[in-house]
């Protein structure tokens, strides 16, 4: 059975709505990087033997990036500064909200 | 017992009420008489709550009729639940117009000075079908609601996403 292309489209939907979910600010930004460049490379693949390996191997790594995301959730860290300053700027009543919620936390 | 259940009620929002710092052992009281026998909560809660109410300097007449505890429409009386909705701000066609652009131009695969209304996203703006998913993500997150995958393969230009959302929100220009 072929793969069609809206199931490939729906797989990385999928997965980059799942690697959205990650609390780490690193393994987030590596799993949507890594997912767009390895469905970009793949849209160049004819075989569909390949193609179908291929779409198993993502669906696969699919169901990693969900129980990841929910094991990273269980141990949070602390936001990056980075992520801190990019809140402020994007929403600024969600801005002071964090902003005394980090007063409280530092002293 | 209905009775009873409703002196459970009052006595769980005298927790709620009587909670502040000097209120703590009162409220302990309760708890506990909540705990143990319903009787004795008959016995204890009028007390306890005439004692709150004298130190916390309660109107008396309100708490008498509280000690009365005979009706629960006195409990709706105090407690006034509300019901308070929220709703979203309101759309027009312009600025679904405009937040949609603007997505569009912040978007690094479209150049925005090619990025008109009208334009195609496969055959003006050269995208691919992997950046369309990502463009209608987008739009997912702007405007908060889901677009299913039926729908969203017809969305080829920011015109048919602009009427698309003001369809679904019930927009009327």
């Amino acid at each position: 059975m072929a793969i069609s292309k809206n199931h490939v489209l729906k797989l990385y939907k999928t997965m980059l709505r799942e690697s959205e979910k990650f609390s780490s600010y690193n393994y987030r930004l590596y799993a949507l990087r890594r997912v767009r460049d390895t469905f970009k490379d793949g849209k160049s693949l004819t075989d569909s033997t390949e193609i179908t390996e291929a779409v198993h191997k993502a669906e696969e790594t699919l169901e990693i990036i969900k129980r990841q995301v929910v094991v990273g959730n269980l141990y949070a860290a602390e936001k990056l500064v980075i992520e801190k300053k990019a809140e402020k700027e994007l929403t600024s009543r969600q801005g002071i909200r964090e902003s005394c919620l980090d007063g409280d936390r530092n002293t | 017992m209905f009775r009873n259940s409703g002196i459970c009620l009052v006595a769980e929002e005298l927790w709620d009420l009587l909670l502040p710092k000097k209120m703590a052992a009162i409220a302990n009281c309760v708890r506990h008489a909540l705990v143990r026998n319903a009787c004795l909560l008959r016995v204890m809660l009028p007390r306890t709550a005439v004692v709150g109410i004298q130190q916390n300097h309660i109107h008396t007449k309100t708490w008498n009729q509280f000690y009365a505890l005979h009706k629960p429409s006195l409990i709706q009386r105090v407690i006034s639940p509300k019901r308070l909705y929220s709703s979203k701000a309101p759309l027009s066609l312009d600025f679904i117009q405009g937040r949609v652009l603007l997505v569009l131009k912040l978007y690094d695969k479209v150049d925005p000075n090619k990025l008109t209304i009208e334009s195609h996203f496969m055959n003006d703006l050269g995208l691919d079908s992997l950046d369309h998913v990502e463009v209608i993500m987008a739009m997912e997150d702007e405007f908060g609601f889901e677009i299913p995958d039926t729908d969203a393969e017809k969305l080829v230009r920011p015109a048919d996403i602009v009427r698309y959302v003001a369809d679904k929100e019930d927009v009327y220009d």
